[in-house]
């Protein structure tokens, strides 16, 4: 049945406080996740008073800021800063974001961290994401056609067939959309997530692909497409503005339009 | 993390081919309540009363035995494919699944059966 | 030490890296049947490679005539005759088969009226050898860089390319002057995995982190060129650091240069457009090293804007809701997030800002790696290749032009993998390695784990860095730089004094980083030191003591050794004269105005 309750050496205990620097006089508090898998310890929230005066805008500054001057042990992914890359997906304020995007002066009251929801946490702020590209890769997310292209030249695509794709190839995999959606909560083994459906929209509705059917077929599943069940979450927690919802939607609407 | 292997469950031939005739069922029985409930509900509304030989009297005309039998249908078959979503979505054993999407069928046809039944028997030729 | 106990593996090739040029490189030889394992330190579409903004040059010819020897004269001329131009010949004239081949992957490249690829004017990009403005740069929006590596990523799914993600490469296994293999750590357990190999392949991108303020990536830390330097290998022209002119000031994000190639332009606190003056004919879309020079100048000589008269701006208003909507979507999104600026109605506050590594491990266009040895300036490292960034090939000499990198990827992942096929068969018998081949790199993460002295990781990192940014940025001086080398030599020494908190073995970012950090301070030692070194101007590289080119006697190539105590040596290789074929004629150095 389905787990409402985490297990017992999951649940989450309180953790160290760490007071603010000497002479700091704005500060903020930040509670941060922790679980360190060496350690045979349930998972903790650490508070960190930071010194904003010394501190940069966004939630990954203070990460990163916590990690160089306070904590070294604090454990989090980040790459680009500038949410192209898809690194530092968490769950900040009780929603799935970038923290590199995501404004410190956004968020009311202590600054609440944990890692992306309902994924197995590999330490700290780091998720377990196997299944999740997994997913991604099943639906081959790759060009597929059977005529030959042009030699030496490329397909031809007209400006609103290209408008199509743009913004559901814009996707960075930062996972904050499957991992919002109760759905997937319940059902990750089997369903695909809108991450994934969303790739496989961009696909679909790509003029120069020609495995539409094909593709349609491996998503005739009352799993693999058909737990979306229409929730949005996935569209109110994409950092990008995308819009996975209506690609499922959409991808639906062809299966239907197939069968009639 | 290695992305050499993809487990087993997400490759396309445990693809069940299932799915689209049970979303559009869902949304067509749902159409079709929407039209059956109004009409039940404005009949509810314009009876002069609701006694049992006022029912009966209603349920004989052959009209409103026709959108009965519907009424039943549809809404047997909507609440039939809601269950087996909530079902899908929230029991996870692999027995327990099978075994409670079979109980549910059983249900829903018994009680179908039972209703539909029990329109037929009232009416000028019971 | 059962910490330390490595799981043994055997491939014919190991590609360390994931972004462009690694993925390129993996799957073109998983697809010729190579057991290839590539080796990443985050998951392949987090690579730096997704952060390129403008477009990848190639002479398609789209959007006007266009043709690749001009493409090869701009390169060349924008290397300020630094770059080899037989390597030069084959990028320019392999970019448009290499973009072509992009479109049949799938990228999703923005469209022409007609539906071809459409192309943007960039920096330094002319027709005619200089006379005209190419407009050669296949943009999709603004996003190339991130619709090229997920496209490559898919390819390398369809090809099912084996991957290690979220691996960390501490070392090479070196033999007699041959590479062997590497050791890497799994993050995700902690265990250490041995790789021998018959040919690597660094694909580790560039080191930007080793700058204060850089548009690249937290994992932008050099680690393929300094496991090369400690290997004994030396690294070529690391004085040549590229300051985009555009990145966004105080935070460090780019702002693509397709900003001016769509009609964008910057000013000073006057409001003038001061390119006019320093590059009348190109003027905002002159090369990026000219740009940036222009603008420090401006902003040395109290003409820059805000309160601290310290940047400059950067306008795109005038260029109209439609085309920031279409064609600069991402930076509208950049500009509001980290400057809190709305572009359709204020310019971008913008600084140099570090962004690009023309220098690297030697290597030539088949993407071997070379080194100079007993008077062979063209001499192979056996077992050893280098594309990307973290490679010189060198086909961006002293100055990249912008739209030229992403080609480098493609054009070099794709060379390296058919240099392997052509010279190795798939599956070959690997010897046995040493008994002890791979202790090196267990000594360095055991010394490091347990490193327990008085400067934590980042207190030595942001020390190096404020060093570089001060010491060797746009414009250089010998006693400067000189002093730069005295402190950062006291930075390398205080390594020693290191100290880690995080013991574990699993996801240890706190040692990653202390490794990564030892690898930045490698090349950034390699950098200052070549910078001192270098006693003329070329290109990125601006010394106001040697205002001049000097053809004579530094028409060449720096090699860097830098030895465990930081002591760098210096070699030169020559600059390649000499063309690829006849098609094209040697360019000859000539002085460089835009």
């Amino acid at each position: 049945m389905a787990e409402f309750r985490l297990p017992k050496n999951s649940r989450i205990v309180n953790g160290k406080h760490y007071a603010a620097a000497v002479g700091a006089s704005n500060v903020r508090q930040f509670a941060v996740y922790r679980y360190d898998p060496s350690a045979k310890d349930n998972p903790r929230v650490d508070t960190y008073t930071v010194d904003m005066d010394s501190c940069g805008p966004m939630v990954l500054d203070a990460l990163i800021k916590i990690k160089n001057e306070i904590d070294p042990t604090l454990t989090f992914r980040r790459s680009c800063r500038e949410g192209i890359c898809g690194s530092c997906a968490m769950n900040i304020d009780g929603s799935n974001t970038l923290a590199c995007t995501l404004a410190i002066d956004s968020v009311k009251g202590d600054v609440k961290i944990y890692p992306l929801p309902h994924l197995p946490v590999v330490k700290d702020l780091v998720p377990d994401l196997t299944d999740f590209y997994a997913q991604y890769a099943s639906i081959k997310p790759w060009l597929q056609t059977r005529t030959v292209p042009p030699a030496g030249q490329e397909r031809l695509q007209s400006k609103d067939d290209q408008e199509l794709i743009d913004d559901p190839a814009a996707c960075i995999l930062c996972a904050c959309c499957s991992t919002a959606c109760p759905s997937y909560w319940w059902n990750s083994d089997r369903f695909l997530g809108p991450a994934a459906l969303l790739a496989s929209y961009r696909w679909l509705v790509d003029s120069r692909d020609e495995a539409a059917d094909e593709r349609l077929d491996d998503l005739e599943d009352s799993f693999r497409l058909y737990r979306c069940h229409t929730i949005m979450n996935c569209t109110q927690a994409c950092p990008k503005g995308l819009n996975p919802a209506k690609a499922i939607a959409a991808t639906k609407k062809m299966l239907v339009e197939r069968k009639l | 993390m290695s992305a050499g292997s993809l487990p087993g469950r997400f490759l396309a031939a445990f693809v069940a081919k299932n799915g689209t005739g049970h979303f559009w069922g869902q949304r067509l029985s749902a159409i079709a309540l929407v039209f059956l409930g109004l009409w039940f509900a404005w009949c509810l509304t314009t009876m002069s009363a609701l006694g049992y030989a006022d029912a009966v009297e209603f349920i004989a005309a052959p009209t409103n035995r026709v959108l009965l039998l519907l009424l039943c249908g549809s809404l047997g078959y909507h609440s039939y494919l809601g269950v087996e979503v909530v079902i899908d979505d929230y029991v996870h054993g692999t027995r327990i699944r099978p075994v409670s999407h079979n109980l549910s069928r059983f249900a829903h046809a018994v009680i179908g059966v039972v209703a539909m039944y029990s329109i037929m028997q009232i009416g000028p030729g019971a | 030490m059962s910490d330390y106990e490595f799981i043994d593996h055997s491939y014919d090739v190991v590609v360390i890296g994931a972004g462009g040029a690694g993925l390129r490189a993996t799957f073109g030889l998983a697809e010729a049947g190579f057991k290839t394992a590539c080796l990443t330190k985050v998951f392949p579409t987090r690579s730096h490679t997704v952060a390129a903004q403008g477009g990848i040059s190639a002479a398609l010819g789209n959007m006007g005539e266009d043709d690749w020897r001009w493409h090869m004269y701009d390169t060349v001329k924008g290397s300020d005759w630094l770059g080899d131009q037989d390597a030069i010949e084959y990028m320019c004239k392999e970019a448009a088969a290499a973009v072509i081949e992009l479109e049949h992957y799938g990228v999703p490249f923005s469209r022409t009226e007609d539906g071809k690829i459409y192309q943007r004017p960039f920096g330094g990009m002319t027709t005619h050898f200089g006379e005209g403005t190419a407009q050669r740069t296949c943009a999709a929006a603004d996003r190339t860089g991130h619709a090229m590596l997920h496209a490559l990523y898919q390819q390398s799914l369809k090809h099912d390319a084996e991957f290690f993600i979220e691996y960390f490469a501490v070392d090479l296994i070196m033999e007699d002057g041959a590479c062997r293999g590497v050791v890497a750590i799994d993050l995700a357990t902690g265990r250490l995995h041995r790789f021998r190999s018959h040919q690597i392949i660094f694909a580790t991108g560039g080191y930007g982190r080793a700058y204060f303020s850089c548009t690249s990536a937290h994992t932008c830390t050099g680690d393929g060129s300094a496991m090369v330097l400690r290997a004994g290998l030396p690294v070529q022209d690391m004085e040549f650091v590229q300051f985009h002119p555009t990145g966004i000031y105080g935070a460090g994000m780019l702002i693509t240069e397709g900003v001016r190639g769509e009609g964008g332009f910057i000013t000073n606190s006057e409001g003038e457009r001061f390119m006019e003056r320093y590059a009348p004919n190109a003027k905002d879309l002159a090369s990026r090293d000219v740009v940036s020079r222009a603008m420090t100048i401006e902003i040395r000589e109290g003409r820059g804007v805000g309160p601290d008269k310290d940047h400059i701006f950067l306008h795109l208003e005038h260029l109209g809701p439609d085309v920031i909507e279409e064609q600069l979507p991402g930076i509208a999104e950049s500009a509001r997030i980290f400057a809190g600026v709305d572009v359709r109605k204020e310019p971008i506050p913008v600084l140099p800002t570090v962004h690009y590594n023309m220098g690297g491990i030697p290597a030539n266009f088949n993407g071997q790696v070379v080194t100079s040895k007993d008077g062979d300036s063209e001499a192979l490292v056996a077992g050893l290749m280098a594309v990307g960034e973290a490679a010189c090939v060198s086909v961006h000499g002293a100055n990249r032009l912008g739209s030229n990198s992403l080609l480098d990827l493609v054009v070099f992942g794709r060379a390296a993998a058919q240099c392997c096929v052509a010279a190795m068969t798939p599956e070959a018998r690997h010897r046995p390695l040493a008994a002890d081949a791979g202790q090196n790199s267990v000594a360095r993460i055991d010394r490091l784990r347990f490193a327990n002295g008085s400067r934590p990781t980042a207190e030595i990192r942001l020390e190096m860095q404020k060093v570089m940014q001060g010491h060797a940025a746009v414009f250089r001086t010998g006693t400067v730089l000189d002093e730069g080398i005295g402190l950062l030599r006291d930075t390398f020494a205080s390594f020693a004094d290191v100290r880690v908190s995080d013991r574990s073995m699993i996801w240890n970012t706190d040692l990653v980083e202390t490794m990564e950090l030892e690898n930045l301070l490698f090349n950034a030692v390699a950098t200052i030191e070549s910078a001192a070194n270098r006693l003329e101007s070329r290109g990125a590289h601006a010394r106001e003591d040697y205002p001049d080119r000097d053809d004579e006697n530094w028409m060449k190539h720096t090699l860097a050794w830098v030895d465990d105590s930081g002591k760098v040596s210096f070699d030169y290789r020559p600059v390649h004269m000499e063309t690829l074929t006849d098609e094209v004629e040697y360019i000859a150095p000539k002085e460089r105005v835009y």
